[in-house]
């Protein structure tokens, strides 16, 4: 597929993602066959969002439905699991708590290379002083099916739906690995986390992620036990998930029962080919999916900067004239967010949003602007930039690469009014 | 990590969502090799992952092939190769036209090929299946439930925890009804006659034939209905 104009890629993306590429008509009857609904899929979560795999529990949220909440309900927060929600892996397919005898017995390995190993409950971990970190949750493949105006690349075809903005509240990461006095040796350079998940087959790679004990990121981390307030639903990593505000979702591991001090990271295909970003840009067919090192890329770890529109959506039926375009900003909160530039002219005039504090670094900033829409078709921009300068491709397909990861180019919205 | 309390064997049941048949819901293109995908790829995710990369160069259907193997899809060389054409071919950027005549499927069909190209990678070659995960066929007395029941089992797939020769298992088996009337029948005698099975066979015990399988294919079941079944057999 030819390299499409910044234009036409407006009027793709403008579609709001649907049939990118080349999609043969057969790959669309897939919808009509009856495909069960999120709420049958998840029990708890809200009816018509946007299923990507129902055996993984994977879903997006609609932005019409994401743009009513501050907090990100666990109704519409979107999901992703990777191993199916299945015989005795059942109980997690819900947006309830997990079993109260499973949060008794729950238990985490604190182990590696220390002097003393150390085990921690649920208990142990409620006893000590909570913090709250609010952070927008965004899965590293989200906005995967923009990719395709390029090349379309494998994987669920996420739209802009893979976030939220969530409240998450535990124990702080750091704090608590220094009062468990372990004496990690010297030689421990990396944390892994591992979660209670399993593969679906002996030979399938175990779900861990691992941080450099130097990261920055883990200063705010937090082992959480609560979101939005209430104890964390077992779909999204209850009872226990470790946060990194600012990180990619991947980063957050879900039902966390293991954290190891090592010397390496993980060899988890999840760490080591998966959930990665190439260090220098790529083109297709050059550095396909499976050509991923250690050397060559790095993980996904803290959200590029990035805005969402999330009105006018094409669906609001805007008529022409005044309008207030509004939506989120966020990066990985390591400085603030400085502008919001929005055009309603397809990028030909930039106008500076209204950018509002947001609650936290991590949080999503919201915005608007006013605009005038012109009867007819209007493609409407918008682009975040931060204290350190970073801001977002005019052209996201720059930063194409095979798997489909941290989309981040100028949103565009298409609307007829 | 798993700490599994007997607590989630209830649960196993009662949040099981009801999804129709995978063959119904995820319709692949025709093509030789659509039956490994259909026979492999569900173990671990649904086939809208398949469907929904439709249109990328076989270079990368490649590499997603090898990004499988490490999340532990388990194929012969030949079945790769099989597997990436199909891929490739009828899931590329220049796929044949769609809606062409089903392929038929000629010569005698052999229950050990079937076995082979479908039930092998959870099974296993030697019908001993992996502990925990994936229950043995090889003396395994549920052969000999019904005459109908492993048929009932491949149609329908299964859900629930059991227990084989003291073993337990609490996995899902996904359905296998994108395999022919013909064919079901064919591995289930297969199956049936293997590793010793034969002697377990009762008196008399008669054997399915395709006609029973195409009357057992209009009685679609959920997987935890087979699971049920299973149970009211074992009264």
């Amino acid at each position: 597929m030819p390299h499409l104009s910044r234009r036409e890629f407006g009027k793709l993306a403008g579609v709001a993602g649907l049939a990118f590429g080349v999609t043969p008509s057969f790959a669309r009857s897939v919808f009509a066959a009856g495909a069960p609904d999120s709420a049958e899929i998840i029990a708890g979560k809200a009816s018509g969002m946007l299923v990507h795999n129902a055996k993984l529990g994977v879903m997006e949220t609609p932005l019409a439905m994401l743009r009513k909440y501050e907090h990100t309900p666990k109704e519409v927060l979107f999901n992703r699991l990777h191993f199916p929600h299945q015989g005795d892996a059942a109980w997690y397919a819900t947006t309830a708590v997990p079993p109260k005898d499973m949060v008794k017995n729950w238990t985490i390995r604190v182990d590696g290379l220390v002097q003393r190993p150390r085990t921690l409950t649920i208990a142990e971990l409620q006893a000590r002083p909570q913090e709250k970190r609010v952070s927008v949750l965004q899965c590293a493949g989200n906005g995967r099916s923009f990719y395709a105006a390029k090349e379309k690349v494998a994987g669920g075809q996420w739209k802009n739906g893979g976030m939220g903005n969530v409240e998450w509240e535990g124990v702080p990461l750091r704090a608590l690995l220094e009062d468990l006095k372990m004496s990690p040796s010297a030689a421990a350079q990396w944390l892994t986390a591992e979660g209670w998940d399993q593969p679906a087959t002996p030979e399938g790679s175990d779900f861990a992620k691992s941080y450099e004990l130097s990261d920055k990121g883990l200063d705010n981390a937090i082992l959480a036990l609560k979101m939005n307030g209430e104890p964390i639903p077992a779909v999204h990593g209850g009872p226990v998930r470790l946060i990194i505000p600012g990180f990619y979702g991947n980063m957050n591991v879900k039902m966390l029962t293991v954290l190891l001090f090592e010397a390496e990271q993980s060899p988890s295909a999840f760490q080591s080919v998966g959930y990665r970003m190439p260090n220098s840009p790529v083109e297709p067919g050059q550095f396909e999916a499976n050509d991923y090192t250690l050397q060559n890329s790095v993980p996904t770890y803290g959200h590029k900067i990035k805005s969402v529109i999330f009105s006018p959506l094409p669906e609001d039926g805007a008529k022409s004239g005044p309008v207030e375009i509004t939506g989120v900003a966020f990066n990985d909160g390591t400085v603030p967010i400085t502008d919001v530039e929005v055009s309603a002219d397809d990028g030909k005039r930039w106008e500076k949003a209204d950018v509002k504090k947001p609650e936290s670094p991590w949080a999503w900033y919201h915005w608007s602007a006013k605009a005038k829409l012109a009867s007819g078709k209007n493609t409407l921009m918008c682009r975040a930039t931060d204290a350190l300068g970073r801001t977002q491709p005019i052209d996201g397909l720059t930063r194409w690469n095979p798997r489909g990861y941290e989309w981040n180019g100028v949103d565009h919205v298409e609307i007829t009014a | 990590m798993r700490s599994a309390s007997a607590l989630l064997i209830v649960l196993a049941l009662v949040l099981s969502p009801g999804m129709g048949s995978a063959a119904e819901r995820f319709k692949l293109p025709e093509g030789p090799g659509r039956d490994l995908v259909y026979g492999h790829c569900q173990t671990c995710h649904d086939l809208q992952s398949v469907l929904d990369s439709a249109g990328i160069r076989r270079g990368a259907w490649d590499a997603v092939l090898d990004n499988m193997k490490d999340f532990g899809l388990r194929i012969s060389a030949d079945q790769r190769a099989t597997i990436l054409d199909y891929l490739g071919t009828h899931l590329g950027p220049n796929p044949p036209a769609a809606g062409g005549a089903e392929v038929a499927k000629t010569g005698p069909v052999d229950g050990a090929k079937v076995f082979e190209d479908t039930c092998i990678a959870c099974h296993q070659a030697d019908g001993k299946g992996s502990p925990g995960e994936f229950p043995p066929l090889a003396g395994n007395p549920d052969l000999f439930l019904a005459p109908d029941f492993p048929a009932v089992v491949a149609l329908n797939g299964i859900e629930g925890p059991i227990k084989v020769n003291d073993q337990s298992f609490n996995k899902v088996m996904p359905p296998f009804d994108f395999l022919s009337d013909t064919e079901i029948a064919a591995v289930v005698k297969y199956v049936r006659s293997q590793w010793g099975n034969d002697a377990a066979r009762p008196a008399g015990f008669g054997e399915v034939t395709p006609d029973d399988v195409a009357t057992l294919r209009k009685k679609p079941m959920t997987a935890a209905k087979v699971h049920a079944y299973r149970e009211s057999l074992k009264k």
